[in-house]
């Protein structure tokens, strides 16, 4: 599958760049390749979207990035450099499972943090005491982390990884897990650290949040980039509706035929729900209950529990593309 | 980043990383007490056991309670070097590992700053129980070197065992993947190791084959080095230090380097 890619934006500095890459890790069964000869570019003060099911290759392509992973063939250059280790003092990296020992406090997280990137002294502490204000942790400063909430502990994260004010923000599913409350917050900090200059690569499989939040996305499947370029850029060939039939039993020769009609797009059957996306969903439904509505006779008739009508996002973009859903799948 | 920047750097983050570990030990109060405490249960109980109902003419003035001194100063030190070499598994479990593996440090430094806080703990819980004991009734120790001179040359003891142990736990725990694992394995090659090491009896006695296993057993040097600068009259019957720091001083240095060069594996 070849790559679809947009226009880049204006802006010619690249705050990463990955050409040729390719990562596997071992397994018992032998190698699983999980970066397939990969080459994306991330401009430099934009927030790029990685978008994939699990084991697409995101979380690999981030380790990658912040200099933690060296890949089997390819080059990688991150803010001007090749990776090092000295390179990290510029990089801020936020897994996506919590990563806190919850018998320390949020100051001695802050303070552990800042010595290993050679902060210390009164800059430290005070860099410490602005950011635990920013999060709204500074009446929390001092109370063992195991007594924090989630949405606290994310956004303590996010204070550790802006500790050393790095150029490069890699983030790997920042919001899962917290409430709509603390995503804000999260956000709003993200957002202001972008503003001030920061690239941020965010790796997600939120289709909400990189539309909403990503000024470019790219695409991954099976370790290689499918498509990349701005949000609307990606959804502008697409049909505009996209359909969500609860159809348990549908026949696979009625699939045929209405994936045979003019204004259908793709279509997928992912048991019982099968999606399609079209031009026009308010012709496409009544046509769709003509053909298989309870008053049909025989295998057609009746069958159709439900439909869903929304808008064509993102994910419908990927389906488009790639062929396959977001969701399901392992972990890379 | 200049080499010299770079040095300074890791020195800092070693820094940290031995004052994190040190806190959460003065945190953890029953890890703590119970560390201190067993020894001294083992010299009450152990000592004036076999004080009392053994023969114990083979040990300076049939004192068997102050021959022991050394020999629990060195399993105390064990004891800490795994409980300090399980904080890896702590870090690794939490994904602090990560954090630090992210940062501009390299994986040696982040080992070295964890092994050198599992060292200071362990010399200094020994140190602690010596300072205890030499205080107690019945303990009398002999301080053939003064004071000074033991004090000095168990303090060399203490930093050599204790690199050896926390290179040695070091290596095993970026091995063995859970830390049931560790423990089980520490606990089945330390014990035996402790045993012949003269630390519970004096070897000098013991059949040959045993005798040999001692002599192949690195604590054997480091309950030698102990037992020079705090029990012994004179050096008569014992290895002697020039011995006892090459052996220790060669083999731990080795442990530790090794063990704090490994990958730290915390990367899923």
């Amino acid at each position: 599958m070849a790559a679809q890619t947009t226009a880049a934006p204006p802006a010619t500095a690249l705050a990463a760049s990955v050409e040729g890459v390719t990562f596997s890790y071992p397994t018992p069964e032998g190698e699983r390749l999980a970066l397939d000869s990969l080459t994306l570019e991330v401009p430099a003060g934009g927030v790029l979207g990685l978008l994939g099911p699990n084991g697409s290759g995101k979380s690999t392509l981030l380790s990658i990035l912040a200099c933690l992973r060296q890949p089997a063939a390819g080059r990688v250059t991150v803010l001007g450099e090749t990776p090092s280790a000295a390179l990290r003092a510029r990089i801020g990296v936020l897994f996506q499972e919590t990563c806190l020992d919850p018998l320390m406090t949020p100051r001695e997280t802050l303070a552990l943090v800042g010595r290993l990137h050679g902060l210390g002294g009164h800059d430290l502490r005070q860099r410490i005491d602005s950011l635990l204000d920013a999060v709204g942790l500074a009446t929390r400063a001092n109370a063992l982390i195991s007594t924090l909430s989630g949405g606290m502990k994310r956004r303590l994260e996010l204070a550790r990884v802006l500790l050393h004010s790095p150029g490069l923000l890699l983030l790997d599913e920042p919001t899962t897990g917290v409430d709509p409350d603390a995503e804000a917050a999260v956000w709003s900090l993200i957002g202001n650290a972008n503003r001030d200059g920061v690239t941020v690569v965010l790796a997600t499989n939120n289709v909400a949040e990189a539309d909403r939040r990503c000024d470019r996305v790219a695409f991954l499947h099976e370790g290689r980039l499918a498509a990349e370029g701005a949000p609307a850029e990606l959804k502008a060939g697409l049909k505009r509706d996209s359909v969500l039939v609860d159809w348990p039993d549908v026949a696979s020769p009625l699939v045929d035929e209405i994936s045979g009609w003019d204004g259908v797009g793709a279509m997928r059957w992912s048991p019982p729900t099968l999606h399609a996306t079209v031009d026009d969903a308010s012709r496409f439904v009544p046509r769709l209950f003509a053909l298989a509505g309870p008053a049909q006779t025989g295998a057609r008739r009746g069958g159709i529990r439900g439909v869903r009508i929304r808008e064509s996002t993102l994910e419908d973009a990927y389906f488009d593309i790639v062929g396959a859903a977001i969701s399901g799948g392992g972990d890379a | 980043m200049s080499l010299a920047a770079g040095r300074q750097g890791a020195a800092i983050a070693c820094g940290a990383l031995l004052r994190r570990d040190l806190r959460g030990v003065l945190r953890s109060r029953s890890q703590l007490y119970s560390s201190m405490l067993f020894p001294l249960i083992l010299l009450a109980v152990l000592g004036t056991g076999v004080s009392e109902g053994l023969d114990p003419s083979h040990v300076r003035d049939g004192d068997y309670v102050t021959f022991l001194v050394p020999g629990v100063m060195a399993m105390t030190l064990l004891f800490s070097s795994t409980f300090s070499s399980a904080s890896y598994y702590h870090d690794r479990d939490s994904g602090l590992l990560r954090v630090m593996l992210a940062s501009p440090q390299t994986p040696a430094v982040i080992l070295t700053g964890k092994a050198l806080a599992g060292v200071t703990i362990g010399s200094l819980q020994a140190l602690i129980v010596l300072g205890v004991v030499s205080v107690l009734p019945g303990i009398d120790l002999e301080w053939q070197y003064g004071v000074a001179g033991g004090v000095g040359l168990t303090l060399v003891a203490l930093l050599l065992l204790a690199l050896l142990l926390n290179g040695f736990a070091q290596l095993l725990a970026t091995r063995i993947r859970t830390m049931q694992g560790f423990h089980l394995v520490m606990n089945l090659l330390l014990f035996p190791l402790l045993f012949v090491s003269g630390a519970f009896f004096p070897i000098d006695e013991l059949p040959a084959w045993l005798k040999a296993l001692a002599y192949a057993n690195p604590i054997t040097y480091a309950v030698d080095l102990l037992q020079l600068s705090l029990y012994a009259e004179s050096s008569d019957g014992f290895i002697g230090i020039p011995i006892d720091l090459a052996v220790l001083g060669a083999l731990s240095v080795a442990l530790f380097l090794g063990g704090v060069r490994r990958d730290p594996g915390a990367l899923p």
